[in-house]
């Protein structure tokens, strides 16, 4: 791949080394001195042979000026390096937590670069393993995200693996770097299976009854304010309509049954096949405003409803006997 | 496996397509970089370089196609096969020029991605390198200057990835980069060791047309010399310039003569010069242009070797090398001397011989007056006489003469210059059996009264003779001296104030000669100080400097430790302004409120905001949640409020966070 590169033993000293210099970041960093590495890039090793040759033909043809061009290309070098290195240098890295996301969809990296220093930072490229690199640029004082879009392949929750905030500005000739490994979760659902309905015979219905107004019955029982979360559906936009506000209407009788989603009912598919599937059932309860819980082998949850169990229910799916080989989030693509 | 030491190597970049301003900067890096050789260059390479950089330009622009890649290999052949038919090698200082200028000019017809523009201005930095070889003047070095600028800036244009910022920003940010490169590169230029070259056997080739002495004199030969205002030395005397008089600069001998014109005859250099000198000697330094010759000038008896030089029998000082760069050398001389006295008799009788077949009536006037006189001595008198009381003119424009040369000068035209002079001299003393030979050489020079230095130029260029006499040895007669004294005692203008002929800046314009020396001067130092400096000038320069450099390893640990402490110092400076703000003292105070409550098991989630966090603790059943309210109401005060972190405030943040248990 690269002539420079250096070989594989010296590669995996170096990543051992720059891993045990950097600590993980909690939600941002500032990068200083002991954060940055820097090394010529295949250019400025290129450049060193081409001052070696202007070197020995001044020497040959003990011109001068010849010399005087090739002290100032070295300075020029020695310069850009530190150039390079204070592109990087004051920059503060904060990694949002990414929101969760179904396995096989993109999950969001968000980065907010900023300083508040007085220079313009340029092409300060974020790169997530062998993801396609986000260049920003920020003005004095200023800030910038850098959103890294990165397929998913697992459920789970994940660390993310090292990420490479680099620059080359301004020459090329150098090649500065922080590697910034976050303390983060990524939370990886189960993919949904597919065409899943919400089917009684995979699901065990609590038939308890309620006599209590919900939004779920079949005999109208009067309007009630609207609450914030309940679904547009059950407004009663007559009474919008007459200026009394946002009222919802409420039913009486007996209430659709409350589910439980569980595990032992699944009798097909492997362990990944049958989270999915629940995953869907999940899904699906939630669209059909039903109450519902969840029954793993040693573990419940109880029945409940809304977007904050919704998302206590998949993340158990996404953590349930969690391969715990690699903890370290890694693309579909590596 | 992670790879924490990401991006060692650089996987994609360089092969990204380069952006579209990336494209236009490059070309107008390489125009603006190649254009100063346009006249050093054959047209057909100028013509290829602009056509391939107006196809490159349209293509960038989208208005023609690339151009189809087999065709890449039939025109670099034709361009190298064209350079090799313009010069007959494809190596050397033009043919290697105009190789190198096509092939980047062709480089630029494939080229499209980040990698080959890099390369394209690499190229451009050693394109720099060769302007050099044709000159060292400092406008061509101000020059470089410049265009290092213009590649600078290219190179941050490639690196950028911004192409809303506009070219003057970037011309000013690489003049930053040039600039505060300067005092490095002064350090490595003075410090790092200079090696004596040249390291392989490349020097033959002369650079430029240098003007200067001929190794053979025939009438008109430095005449046309003369017309040559360039400087062909320049000198810096230890003690008092000498009289303009006294002031032969010597150069080639010659004593071979075929009738028409005089040669220098072979002769072996000299084991140790018998001398016998009457007045103290003279030190002085010559700073000598380019002559492309080996001649090394030197004040009328040079007493001293310089490295890589030889004296020959004749007291000719050459170099082994041809001087085709500045060269200084310190020189020692005796202007009053007894020299030659044990000649051998075979090179006497070379300096009596002449052909017998031209220039009868110079020949028979030379014995003649060898039977009227006994006295050698006497018989130069008389032609010096001769010379000063007949009608010779000594003037620039001689009539053309036929082929007894000597004989249409001396009886017929009478009119001639320094060589015609100095050529029938010598043949009228061989003809009376006196050994006799011409000295070219400079005479006199102009003092520069700013820099305190001696000019010398073309234009001073002379010939005279030297006669062998018994007891004396070989004995300077000018007879251009006899014709005009105003020659030798004030200089050529003087000589020829009626001729068109103003060579000296205090001739040329009297109010304005001090000036014009000024100009003088900085060129003076330049070759003195920059083109001049090497191993020698670097060791007197370092011994003079007292700073404790004296042999070859501190020679190597000088610049070294230089370069590492001004980058260091760089660095620090560069840290100090981007450090880590210091925590204000209330966050101070406040980090051990928020090291209490960790201990109590109430742990800030990563990326929670403070306030978020102390507001969710009640909730989480801390019982002194009243307090950490209040707590929280002051913490923002102070950090938000107007009047800041008054120490009152402080103080009372200190308390209560002091009385949480």
């Amino acid at each position: 791949m690269s002539l420079f590169a250096p070989a594989k033993p010296l590669r995996r000293f170096i990543d051992n080394w720059v891993e045990s210099h950097n600590p993980p970041i909690r939600d941002s960093v500032l990068l200083h001195n002991r954060r940055l590495y820097i090394l010529p890039t295949r250019f400025g090793y290129l450049f060193a042979i081409m001052l070696l040759f202007l070197f020995l033909a001044a020497i040959n043809y003990q011109n001068s000026m010849a010399f005087v061009l090739t002290f100032m290309l070295t300075s020029l070098g020695i310069i850009s390096l530190w150039h390079t290195h204070r592109n990087l240098l004051g920059v503060t890295v904060r990694m949002q937590i990414p929101r969760p996301v179904f396995c096989g969809e993109s999950c969001e990296f968000k980065f907010e670069l900023s300083h508040d220093n007085t220079s313009k930072r340029y092409a300060i490229g974020v790169q997530y393993l062998e993801q396609p690199t986000v260049y920003l640029k920020l003005e004095p004082e200023g800030r910038a995200e850098a959103r890294l879009k990165i397929p998913t392949h697992i459920r789970g929750e994940f660390k993310p693996a090292g990420i490479t905030v680099f620059t080359r500005y301004p020459t090329g000739l150098f090649h500065a770097w922080a590697w910034l490994k976050y303390d983060l979760p990524v939370l990886i659902y189960p993919r949904p299976a597919t065409n899943v309905k919400l089917q009684h015979s995979m699901v065990e219905q609590y038939d308890g009854q309620t006599s209590t107004s919900t939004i779920e019955g079949d005999d109208f029982a009067g309007l009630r304010e609207h609450r914030e979360g309940e679904s547009l559906r059950h407004i009663s936009w007559k009474a919008y309509a007459q200026g009394k506000g946002l009222l919802t209407k409420t039913f009486q009788g007996q209430a659709r049954p409350a589910l439980w989603i569980d595990w032992d009912l699944l009798t097909q598919g492997s362990l990944e096949e049958k989270l999915s599937f629940m995953s869907a059932l999940v899904l699906a309860a939630e669209s059909e405003e039903q109450k519902y819980g969840i029954r793993l082998p040693g573990l419940v949850i109880e029945q409940g409803f809304g977007n904050a169990h919704k998302h206590n229910c998949l993340q158990t799916l996404a953590l349930f006997r969690q391969p715990d080989g690699d903890p370290e989030f890694r693309p579909a693509n590596a | 496996m992670p790879s924490a030491g990401e991006n060692l190597s650089m996987r994609s970049i360089p092969q990204e397509v380069s952006s579209r301003t990336g494209v236009f900067a490059v070309c107008f890096c390489f125009l603006f970089s190649i254009a100063p050789h346009f006249i050093n260059l054959p047209f057909w390479v100028v013509v290829i370089v602009l056509v391939a950089l107006a196809w490159r330009g349209l293509q960038n622009l989208g208005k023609i196609r690339e151009l189809p890649k087999w065709m890449l290999i039939p025109l670099v052949l034709c361009g190298g096969i064209g350079v090799f038919a313009e010069y007959w090698t494809i190596v050397g200082r033009d043919a290697g020029l105009a190789l190198l200028t096509v092939m980047t000019a062709f480089k630029f017809l494939e080229s499209s991605r980040q990698r080959d523009m890099l390369i394209l201005v690499f190229l451009c930095y050693f394109l720099i390198a060769t302007h050099f070889l044709y000159s060292q003047s400092i406008f061509t070095a101000v020059m470089m200057f410049v265009t290092l600028i213009v590649i600078t800036a290219t190179l941050i244009t490639l690196n950028q990835r911004d192409d809303s910022v506009s070219a003057i920003d970037r011309i000013r940010h690489s003049s930053k980069l040039v600039a505060l490169s300067v005092p490095l590169m002064l350090i490595l230029f003075v410090l790092v060791p200079r090696v004596p070259g040249p390291l392989w056997g490349l020097q033959s080739e002369q650079r430029g047309g240098v003007t200067g002495l001929s190794d053979h004199m025939s009438p008109g030969k430095i005449s046309n010399l003369i017309r040559s205002n360039k400087v062909a030395f320049r000198v810096d005397f230890e003690d008092q310039v000498p009289a303009q008089n006294k002031l032969y600069w010597r150069g080639p001998v010659m004593a071979h003569y075929d009738g028409f014109s005089w040669r220098q005859a072979p002769r072996r250099p000299l084991g140790r010069l018998n001398i016998t000198v009457a007045e103290p000697k003279i030190d002085y330094t010559v700073t000598l242009e380019p002559n492309g010759k080996r001649w090394l000038l030197a004040l009328d008896i040079p007493t001293r070797l310089i490295a890589g030089s030889l004296m020959s029998a004749d007291l000719q000082l050459t170099s082994k090398q041809k001087i085709n760069d500045l060269k200084r050398y310190s020189m020692q001389s005796h202007l009053s001397y007894l020299i030659g006295v044990h000649e051998s008799p075979d090179y006497l009788a070379l300096a009596r011989e002449y052909p017998a077949d031209s220039n009868p009536q110079t020949i028979a006037f030379g014995r003649s007056l060898a039977q009227r006189f006994d006295n050698p001595q006497d018989i130069a008198e008389a032609v010096l006489t001769m010379f000063h009381q007949q009608e010779y003119v000594y003037t620039l424009q001689p009539p053309a003469l036929g082929r007894n040369s000597v004989d249409d000068f001396l009886f017929g035209t009478r009119r001639g210059f320094c060589e015609h002079y100095a050529g029938s001299f010598a043949l009228v003393m061989r003809s009376a059996g006196i050994p006799a030979r011409v000295v070219t050489g400079y005479q006199g020079g102009e003092y520069n009264r700013v820099g305190n230095y001696l000019i010398v130029r073309q234009s001073d260029a002379h010939a005279w003779t030297e006669i062998w006499l018994d007891q004396r040895g070989w004995v300077r007669v000018d007879p251009t001296a006899a014709v005009s004294p105003s020659r030798i005692e004030q200089g050529l203008d003087n000589a020829l104030s009626g001729e068109d002929s103003s060579f000296r800046i205090q001739n040329r314009n009297p109010i304005f000669g001090n000036l014009l020396y000024s100009w003088d001067n900085p060129q003076h130092g330049w070759n003195d100080w920059v083109l001049n400096y090497d191993q020698r000038k670097q060791r007197d320069f370092l011994k003079q400097l007292e700073i404790g450099i004296e042999n070859w390893s501190d020679m190597v640990f000088a610049p070294v430790f230089m370069l590492v402490s001004v980058t260091g110092l760089f660095w620090f400076i560069a840290w100090w302004r981007e450090r880590p703000a210091q925590p204000q003292a209330y966050e101070i105070t406040f980090n051990r409120l928020l090291k209490k409550l960790a201990k109590k098991g109430f742990h800030k989630r990563p990326a929670e905001d403070t306030r978020a966090f102390l507001q969710r603790l009640p909730q989480e059943g801390l019982a002194q949640h009243g307090q950490i309210a209040r707590i929280v109401e002051l913490y923002n005060h102070i950090k938000y409020g107007r009047r800041g972190a008054s120490t009152q405030a402080l103080g009372n943040l200190r308390t209560m966070i002091n009385s949480i248990e």
